[in-house]
């Protein structure tokens, strides 16, 4: 009996012990980060192991004795690495982030980094970014804070991928109307490969879909009720809502969609030939790195692929918007012992010798203007490139981002309702709204 | 007075180590949990204290409520069809059947693969496009084999409860395997001398020796159910809009996609009460006879 009273004690003290390291605080501050001074250490999920190896040999080899510590993670595994190490004040000194509600998250955690690129680019230093990058850079500051505490490295814009040997062997034309998509779909169904591969199931992918549909049926509409401005059961949303709707009921998304995730399943369907059109974005150029041997026929020079953008609604905008933003961003810790190495490691990582080998691997587009790959391996391969870099980053003009992740779960939430047939459009959009109603 | 006080010392030096670990990694994660769940916190900045509130709005969120009920799903429908056919299979096996070992191999072998690896083989599987069961099933005119068993609300949760039962039933299969060698053979010789069939040797005489088996294989299933994430996570996401969500993966998408680890954190809270109480009442009903072996 009394061991037991013994245990007892000693568990309460354990207990007791715990509590002191309490749950709830915000990260401590007083201390720096964890490099010497000639190191710094860098986590992020992206670029991939292999690039960023590439592009730490390049920052290496022109800066002696600077040596970069680097992890890469998978994205939902950083997440969890990044909260743990921000909460016990083992931040790394650069981290990989996304715009809006990550960057905000951390924001007390990180440094404003408009001093470190005034110093290295120039007062002007904006003027090298895609207007897009710059712009989401700041997304959900609060009021009157203008700070940057994230840089985008690479950007992008949402659109569809065509396979342009089905389309060439069937006599096609890729959509520019949803009546095209529709009559498009309808010759294109039957055959071996899915006309239209919906890979509905990762609520990213609903969400940008649904972006551009949304700014098609009615540019811009849905960030004001993001803001609170409109309804979310605006007769616009409602609409875009109802094409979302009919992309299954009109039996263009394939069967079993919203089962069906991007990575690795849909991308390795189109990349086999199984799929006429997918929805992705300017990343899928990635598929064809000159740097990569062993690429799959299509991939090769981009030879089997097409870039366009999500066809216009009848009665909407007459032509198709673009929408996108930035891919990965970086941020420097605010306790970080080695900020001038830093800064120096997250600008060329940005528009240096870094980023030329990032730029080389076409991982993405890059955030800033004028960098490009070393080496293209065909033609096509270039004028995509060139599509995308000189003509449809400069005109993004809305986000793929929703700024709260409450909200970007709701209208996910509400899109996988709508697909499964557990909603009707209107319903949907009543649902974001009551998501809505608890932020505002 | 003075040994027996020493022989407590003693006691206590000796159970320190344990204590210690027990109070570290077991403790101190429960209390920083139920501390948590009084907050309103991101896990990252400081975090204002709701009190209760975090309870009464997971017991009023229809996700929530979701979880429960696919995790009472979950137990009933893993449990008693994964412990029904690896006894099945183990009493297959322990007849001495040629190739048994190879046999024995095979089945156990999905129980230690990847979860991860499992859910993307069985999304393969199971596409409704160009799976693997969609070219059967066109292939030999069985159309319902191409189903959207993954991808309907209804069916969802269902479909990723008949994946794990494949993956872990040869795990049950060789718990069986073991009890039943352990069997006395005199037992089912002198039944079969009194007149039992097969059948009444196994209803009768085997499953009843097997209790002990079947009590841990229950316990341990109803830990597994309520603790599972990889499977689901990969198979569905959850998904579609929630239908197979489960508590652990709940959890996960409040606390690192939305931000909102102290809400993760009481679902966490109420995860632990559901284990504990099962196990407690398991224990409770059927004595601890069945982890240690020995009869109640």
């Amino acid at each position: 009996m009394k061991l037991r009273k013994s245990l007892a004690v000693a568990v309460a003290g354990a207990a007791a012990v715990g509590l002191t390291a309490c749950a709830g605080g915000a990260a401590p501050t007083q201390n720096g980060g964890e490099g010497d001074a000639d190191t710094v250490t860098f986590r992020s999920w992206s670029p991939i192991e292999q690039t960023t190896r590439q592009m730490i040999e390049a920052f290496e080899g022109e800066n002696e004795g600077s040596s970069i510590d680097a992890t890469i993670f998978n994205y939902p595994e950083y997440l969890v690495d990044l909260q743990s190490r921000a909460s016990s004040n083992t931040m790394p000194d650069i981290v990989g982030l996304q715009p809006g509600a990550l960057t905000q998250q951390y924001r007390d955690n990180l440094m404003p980094l408009q001093d470190c690129a005034a110093e290295t680019w120039g007062d002007d230093w904006q003027d090298r970014f895609y207007p897009i990058g710059i712009e989401q850079s700041r997304m959900g500051n609060p009021e009157g804070d203008e700070n940057f505490y994230s840089l985008p490295i690479l950007t992008q814009t949402v659109n569809l991928w065509a396979n342009s040997n089905i389309f060439d062997d069937a006599g096609l034309e890729v959509p520019k109307t949803w009546d095209d998509l529709k009559s498009v779909t309808e010759e294109l169904s039957g055959g071996d490969a899915a006309p239209f591969l919906l890979p509905a199931k990762d609520s990213w992918l609903r969400n940008v879909v649904f972006l551009q549909i949304a700014n098609n049926v009615s540019p811009g509409t849905v960030y004001e009720a993001e803001d609170g401005t409109i309804p979310w059961t605006d007769p616009a949303i409602v609409e875009a809502f109802s094409y979302w709707s009919k992309l299954f009921s009109d039996g263009i998304a394939q069967d079993g969609a919203i089962g069906l995730d991007a990575y690795p399943s849909a991308v390795n369907q189109f990349e086999a030939g199984n799929a006429a059109m997918i929805p992705l974005g300017a990343w899928w150029i990635q598929q064809s790195d000159p740097t990569k041997s062993d690429i799959p026929p299509l991939s090769e020079g981009m030879s089997g692929y097409e870039p366009f953008l999500f066809p216009t609604i009848p009665g909407g905008a007459s032509e198709s918007q673009f929408v996108g933003g930035i891919d990965v961003s970086l941020g420097i810790s605010k306790n970080t012992a080695n900020p001038d190495l830093a800064c120096k490691v997250l600008t060329d990582f940005i528009a240096g010798s870094g980023a030329q080998k990032l730029v080389n691997t076409m991982n993405d587009v890059p955030a800033v203007t004028g960098l490009s790959p070393e080496e293209f391996t065909s033609e096509k391969q270039e004028e995509i490139w060139n599509l995308f870099v000189d003509e449809w980053l400069p005109q993004v003009q809305y986000s793929r981002y929703f700024e709260s992740p409450k909200l970007d779960q709701a209208v996910a939430d509400a899109l996988a309702a709508i697909a499964t047939g557990d909603a009707t459009p209107e319903e949907a959009a009543a649902s974001v709204q009551s998501v809505q109603d608890t932020l505002n | 007075m003075k040994i027996l006080t020493r022989e407590r010392l003693v006691g206590l030096a000796f159970l320190a180590p344990t204590l210690i670990l027990f109070a570290v990694f077991v403790v101190y994660p429960i209390v920083y949990n139920v501390q948590a769940s009084t907050l309103d916190w991101d896990g990252v900045n400081a975090g204002t204290f709701v009190g209760a509130g975090n309870y009464g709005e997971l017991f009023q969120d229809p996700t929530f409520l979701i979880t429960l009920r696919n995790s009472a799903f979950w137990i009933v429908l893993t449990i008693i069809p994964q412990a029904l056919i690896g006894f099945l299979l183990a009493v297959a096996l322990n007849q001495g059947l040629r190739g048994s070992t190879i046999y024995r191999a095979i089945f156990f072998i999905p129980a230690i693969l990847s979860p991860v690896v499992v859910g993307i083989v069985w999304q393969r599987i199971l596409d409704p496009f160009n799976g693997v069961l969609t070219s059967l099933g066109k292939a030999a005119g069985l159309e319902f084999l191409g189903g959207n068993y993954l991808t309907d609300p209804k069916t969802a949760i269902f479909a990723v409860i008949f994946v794990n039962v494949w993956m872990w039933t040869g795990f049950s299969m060789l718990f069986y395997l073991a009890g039943l060698q352990l069997i006395e053979p005199s037992l089912v010789e002198a039944a079969r001398i009194d007149g039992a069939n097969g059948f009444q040797t196994m209803v009768r005489i085997t499953f009843p020796l097997l209790k002990t088996t079947t009590l841990s294989l229950v316990l341990l299933g109803i830990i597994g159910s309520l603790k599972t994430f990889e499977l689901v996570y990969v198979l569905t996401q959850g998904g579609p809009n929630h239908a197979s969500e489960m508590l652990p993966t709940f959890a996960f998408l409040e606390a690192f996609q939305l931000q909102n680890v102290g809400y993760a954190s009481t679902i966490s809270v109420v995860l632990l009460v559901i284990a504990v109480v099962s196990s407690l009442s398991m224990v409770r009903v059927f004595g601890a006879g069945f982890i240690t072996g020995d009869e109640k």
